[in-house]
């Protein structure tokens, strides 16, 4: 952005992440300028960060300011939206698509005409609109590639308008999709809401998060490879994707919604603010998930005081990056059988209110732990005084001091899903302020009950 | 080898789109920097609060008369506010009158 404003300028860039450099600076049609970090700084003595910094990286940066300007690498001609570019068996597609590393790992349904017609059928928008241009190769999110990319990850056509409102979320600046390849290695979490989880048989009971269902495997496989082909998070081989050590894709979830109106709990898309029959879509992120959460017991605070302990015991460590962004957001998902106790007698505020009072840590764990993760200079009352964090995290100096791990009751989210004869529970961090939840209605075709049969 | 012969052919689609990118020159580079300024700006982690003063160190020790402006003055273009800050660097840096400028820490 600066070297546009016609400033010179030189990058500070560990050695480790050069190729991710590389991607970027290809997206954004700027050749950089790097002085180069070896290895990684967290690690290093004072005395070995010094010796790699007057050694290598100032050198490297002074001569990106001072020497010759940096010349835009090679780019390669590419085919045309929508070009036939193989006509081969299953095995020789399989085998291009492997080393144009274009595929998951896993094989790949050939993505022909006729099957992106097919998808294509259930969208009234034009294959060339564009909903934006992602980073980080700067491709266009067009309705054509949702459609390419969700054969290829063996999705059915009827899925496609889920598939638009999907990319429509991820494509929201709030979202930050630029963000997915960072080393916290957090992977999108798809959450379809309203009455197309029943049409297209979406698993939301026992096992919903296991691959294995047609619907929430394929969908949430079609996320991975959007972010593999179009915004270009790839693993080595490839570059891009920075995640350290990563995640598997997570299938995509849904609401037990009858259980939920059951008990008289609002829906999760109730609470995100959409009407009860509407179709809606939520992607976030996830960079944690909590052991399995069995609680028993026919009383509300049994459940809940349950699990205060374990989401306590395992997001505790990382909200110290929600603190140093001022988001953070767990998601419950919980178990139909304790929902019922709960909503007996609790409403999901008061859930909200008893996880927000009862998880804390002490000021000094939590700046320990930012001082671990990358941020030596970290403060709570610096966060306070931008504005970042409320009052009360810097009400005193007392490094025992007890905070709220929650910044704030609203950000709790519960769905109720699962099995439905076992008393289990389970909760998903979402990573800060890449990958907060972002809702979008789906919008169905004009001739959707025709398209999927269902016309009388 | 029949059997071969008779197996199905897929025309397959490119699984990519257009890259939508506009393509800028580098800048022009400054072989002396002494009388010019140059502007810091950093994502506050990775130890850049001792990076930058140990590279403002040694760029001083070969041009005496260069000038920097410290990160604090741009703000944290990384995290909580990122958007908004990066909205205001531009201007920031015309206000600075910027010659040139070091940005951190991608590690």
């Amino acid at each position: 952005m600066v070297e546009r404003l016609g400033i010179p300028t030189a990058s500070i860039i560990g050695s480790g992440f050069l190729k991710q450099a590389e991607v970027i600076t290809k997206g954004l049609g700027v050749p950089l300028a790097i002085g180069v970090y070896p290895g990684a700084p967290m690690v290093d003595s004072e005395a070995e960060l010094r010796r790699k910094v007057v050694e290598e990286l100032a050198p490297g940066l002074l001569m990106g300011l001072t020497g010759e300007a940096p010349r835009e690498a090679n780019v390669a001609t590419e085919p045309e939206a929508g070009a036939v570019i193989l006509s081969g068996t299953f095995d020789e597609v399989q085998e291009h698509f492997h080393r144009q590393l274009w595929t998951d790992g896993l094989p790949i349904v050939p993505p022909t005409r006729a099957r992106v017609d097919r998808f294509l059928a259930f969208t009234d928008r034009q294959p060339d609109e564009v909903l934006r241009i992602l980073p980080q190769e700067g491709r266009e999110a067009s309705i054509l590639s949702i459609a390419v990319n969700g054969v290829i990850a063996g999705c059915r056509p009827e899925y496609m308008p889920v598939l638009i409102a999907i990319i429509e979320a991820m494509c929201d600046p709030v979202y930050r999709v630029e963000d997915s390849g960072s080393t916290p290695g957090w992977e999108p979490l798809v959450i379809v809401s309203g009455p197309i989880v029943k049409e297209l048989d979406l698993n939301f009971g026992q096992g919903m998060m296991r691959v294995g269902r047609q619907a929430n495997t394929s969908i949430g496989r079609f996320v991975r490879m959007y972010l593999r082909n179009i915004c270009g998070f790839r693993i080595p081989p490839g570059a891009g994707d920075k995640g350290s050590i990563g995640q598997s894709f997570l299938v995509a979830m849904a609401e037990d919604e009858d259980s939920a109106r059951e008990i008289g709990w609002p829906t999760y898309a109730e609470d995100r603010g959409f009407a009860a029959n509407e179709n809606v879509v939520t992607v976030r992120s996830v960079v944690s998930i909590t052991s399995p959460m069995y609680s028993g017991g026919d009383r509300a605070v049994t459940h809940v005081q349950q699990w205060a302990d374990l989401i306590g015991g395992s997001f505790t460590y990382w909200a110290h990056t929600g603190f140093k962004t001022g988001l953070w957001s767990p998601l419950i998902v919980a178990g139909p059988s304790i929902a019922g106790v709960i909503a007996k007698e609790w409403t999901k505020d008061k859930v909200r209110q008893y996880l927000y009072d009862h998880i804390k840590v002490t000021a000094e764990r939590s700046t320990h732990h930012a001082h671990m993760t990358s941020t030596p200079t970290f403060s709570f009352e610096n966060l306070v005084t931008d504005g970042i964090l409320p009052p009360e995290y810097a009400a005193s100096t007392d490094p025992q001091r007890l905070l709220n791990v929650i910044i704030n009751p609203d950000m709790v989210e519960i769905l109720v899903a699962g099995d439905p004869g076992r008393n289990q529970s389970r909760a998903y961090m979402s990573n800060h302020v890449q990958g907060p939840p972002t809702s979008r209605r789906i919008v169905l075709p004009r001739r959707w009950t025709q398209l999927i049969g269902r016309d009388t | 080898m029949t059997q071969h012969t008779q197996e199905p052919r897929f025309d397959v689609l490119w699984p990519l789109s257009r890259k939508a990118v506009t393509r800028t020159a580098a800048a022009a580079r400054l072989p002396d920097l002494n009388d010019k300024t140059v502007c810091e700006l950093w994502d506050v982690i990775f130890r850049g609060e001792t990076i930058y003063p140990l590279v403002r160190e040694y760029i001083q020790a070969r041009f005496p008369r260069v000038k920097f402006v410290s990160y604090a003055e741009f703000g944290n273009f990384h995290g909580a506010r990122e958007h908004q800050v990066t909205a205001t660097i531009p201007d920031k840096l015309r206000a600075h009158k910027a010659d040139a400028a070091i940005v951190g820490i991608g590690a």
